[in-house]
């Protein structure tokens, strides 16, 4: 049955605004969750919203985070749908995916037990919070690099 | 031909439009700042506004959330606009007469209204807004209008792509069907 999936049957390639319509859910959920992982980090490097911990601003996001990650995966693998086969063998997707398990895995471990424990911008807490930006956006750049490849 | 598409034209033909709008990783990358911009400081816009709400971070004061993220909306906003800016004139020959593209510029012009606005009445005082036994309509106004313009335009940001001149391509497939003759 799926071996015989067809795309050209998906409703997301017969129907104008549909793909565009996820397209815009997929863009505004990652900047509710990079948004926020991305206020965390600045805590962390001591560069914003310092009259928070690291901890506080954790707690106060992850819910938001959480929520922006989920619908971004579900509309992300929405989109995949319209075409799985060129996704699958575009290296910009290769690299999205792999560096997206990788970023969610870390920022549920490392990046969760760093924030919570840092008092202050030690250089292993900005490490942390630096690594972090740096693979949450170039998941962004995969993303549009794909268009590209 | 118009005046404002012989401009378009000029502005897009331009050797340094040319030269961004040609460049196989030089246009990319800036495609990718503009959207990576959107993700960091678009994402701190989107909270502000939640906050204000009384929906988000609640245990966070609506001072610090507004006074600390200033900084760092100030100089997304110029990283993404500078993109835009960019890619927007290596395309302008197609974009001046594209319908989201204009109305994307009609929102951008309303979120300068809306920051001149509200800047003295909301956004100036977050203090006042923290002593307030509950949220003042002005503010929540404000929140709920930004979170509209930000999503208009980054809606209509991403719409520009789908815009077809008529009879930009004659021969385009009317569906997916007819573009994948079925077996």
């Amino acid at each position: 049955m799926f071996l015989a999936y067809d795309p050209a049957t998906n409703p997301l390639n017969n129907t104008q605004w549909a793909f565009p319509f996820f397209e815009c859910i997929h863009i505004a959920m990652f900047a509710m969750s990079v948004g926020t992982i991305a206020m965390v980090d600045f805590r962390m490097l001591g560069i914003g919203m310092r009259h928070q911990t690291p901890a506080q601003l954790l707690k106060d996001t992850s819910l938001w985070t959480l929520a922006g990650l989920i619908v971004v995966v579900t509309s992300g693998m929405v989109i995949w749908t319209t075409d799985p086969l060129r996704y699958y063998y575009n290296w910009a997707f290769r690299y999205k995916i792999i560096a997206l398990v990788a970023a969610i895995i870390y920022n549920y471990t490392i990046h969760r037990t760093v924030a919570r424990s840092a008092m202050s911008a030690t250089f292993g807490t900005a490490l942390t919070a630096t690594f972090s930006l740096l693979i949450w956006i170039s998941i962004v750049f995969a993303g549009l690099f794909y268009a590209f490849t | 031909m118009s005046v404002a598409g012989d401009l378009s034209r000029a502005i897009a033909n331009t050797d340094f439009f040319t030269a961004l709008r040609e460049s196989a990783l030089v246009y990319p990358v800036v495609m990718s700042l503009h959207l990576a911009s959107i993700a960091v400081f678009g994402g701190l816009i989107l909270m502000t506004d939640l906050r204000i709400l009384g929906i988000a971070m609640r245990s966070v004061s609506i001072a610090d959330i507004v006074r600390q993220t200033l900084p760092w909306k100030r100089l997304g906003f110029v990283i993404m606009v500078t993109c835009g800016v960019l890619l927007a004139g290596a395309k302008l020959d197609t974009y001046y007469d594209n319908p989201y593209f204009q109305t994307k510029l009609i929102l951008l012009a309303l979120v300068a209204v809306h920051a001149i606005y509200f800047h003295g009445r909301v956004y100036g005082k977050p203090e006042e807004l923290d002593r307030a036994p509950a949220m003042p309509p002005m503010a929540k106004t404000a929140a709920t209008l930004s979170l509209v313009l930000w999503l208009g335009i980054m809606s209509m940001g991403r719409l520009i792509a789908y815009y077809e001149r008529p009879g930009q391509y004659p021969h385009a497939p009317k569906s997916a069907a007819e573009a994948v003759p079925q077996k």
